[in-house]
């Protein structure tokens, strides 16, 4: 019986294509020790945010417990990780969703 | 004559350094808990919950990414850390007890080392969100702990004061 359905093998593989389009983000998770002060601080010398946009991150970190810091190639958000963890911060990536 | 100012432990200066404003016995007491966690980063167990907190998870949903993520950065991390301690000592012994003299880079290097003594200290102490003035929480006074409830408040204002210090210099847009 003919169908236009593809076959799942088709359909992993597309949706792998669109998992591998998705950019990575690193995120910063609130802790109790790293002072506010130095979260917004080291998040305006390594991404350049203006003052005001690196307060609202940190407030979230501390409010919701986490915030997205930056997004893009694997590679990159790998770099960033390892500068937030050279400066102390808790940060991890994943995927996007 | 011009008379520096004195308004903190940290002095920003016309050429763009910064002048530490801390008594000697301050100066060596920062200098031997540099050399605490030059010590801890090279023989310390790493595996050790305490030294876990400045080594965190970088793929906390994939434990195998995370693995080999620490497998080939873990050493940089160490190496970077150990760069920084290095750099904060040799400023200080460098002043042979004048005051010592910290460029931007160094400044930067000084403030990371500070924050990561003060990582260890506040894990070691099980700091929680509540423990905002440590130094006044319920110990008793022959606590032994007090002292480093103490330490770890005096840690947080010299942290907060460098990062005035740059904020104020402009260090950062």
């Amino acid at each position: 019986m003919a169908s236009t359905t593809e076959s799942p093998a088709t359909d992993v593989a597309v949706d792998e294509q669109l998992d591998t389009d998705k950019p990575w983000i690193v995120l910063v998770w609130n802790d109790p020790i790293n002072l506010m002060s130095y979260v917004a601080f080291v998040l305006q010398k390594l991404f350049g945010y203006s003052n005001e946009k690196a307060t609202e991150l940190m407030l979230d970190v501390h409010h919701k417990g986490r915030a997205v810091v930056s997004s893009g190639a694997r590679e990159r958000a790998e770099l960033d990780v390892f500068r937030l963890h050279e400066h102390g911060l808790w940060a991890t990536m994943q995927r996007d969703t | 004559m011009m008379r520096r100012r004195n308004s903190g432990p940290f002095v920003a200066q016309r050429d763009g350094t910064y002048f530490m404003n801390l008594a000697p016995d301050v100066q060596a007491m920062l200098v031997h808990m540099f050399g605490e966690l030059r010590d801890v980063l090279t023989t310390g167990d790493s595996n050790e919950p305490t030294l876990q907190r400045l080594f965190p998870v970088a793929y906390h949903q994939d434990p195998e990414s995370n693995e080999e993520y620490q497998r080939l950065m873990r050493s940089e991390l160490v190496a970077s850390r150990l760069a920084a301690i290095s750099r904060a000592v040799e400023v200080i012994d460098t002043a042979q007890n004048q005051a010592p003299i910290l460029t931007s880079g160094d400044m930067s290097q000084f403030m990371q080392s500070l924050n990561a003594i003060r990582l260890l200290l506040g894990t070691m102490l099980d700091v929680s969100e509540d423990d905002d003035l440590p130094g006044h929480s319920d110990l008793e006074d022959d606590d032994p702990r007090l002292a480093q409830h103490h330490l770890y408040a005096y840690l947080g204002w010299l942290l907060e004061a460098s990062i005035s210090a740059q904020m104020n210099r402009g260090e950062i847009r």
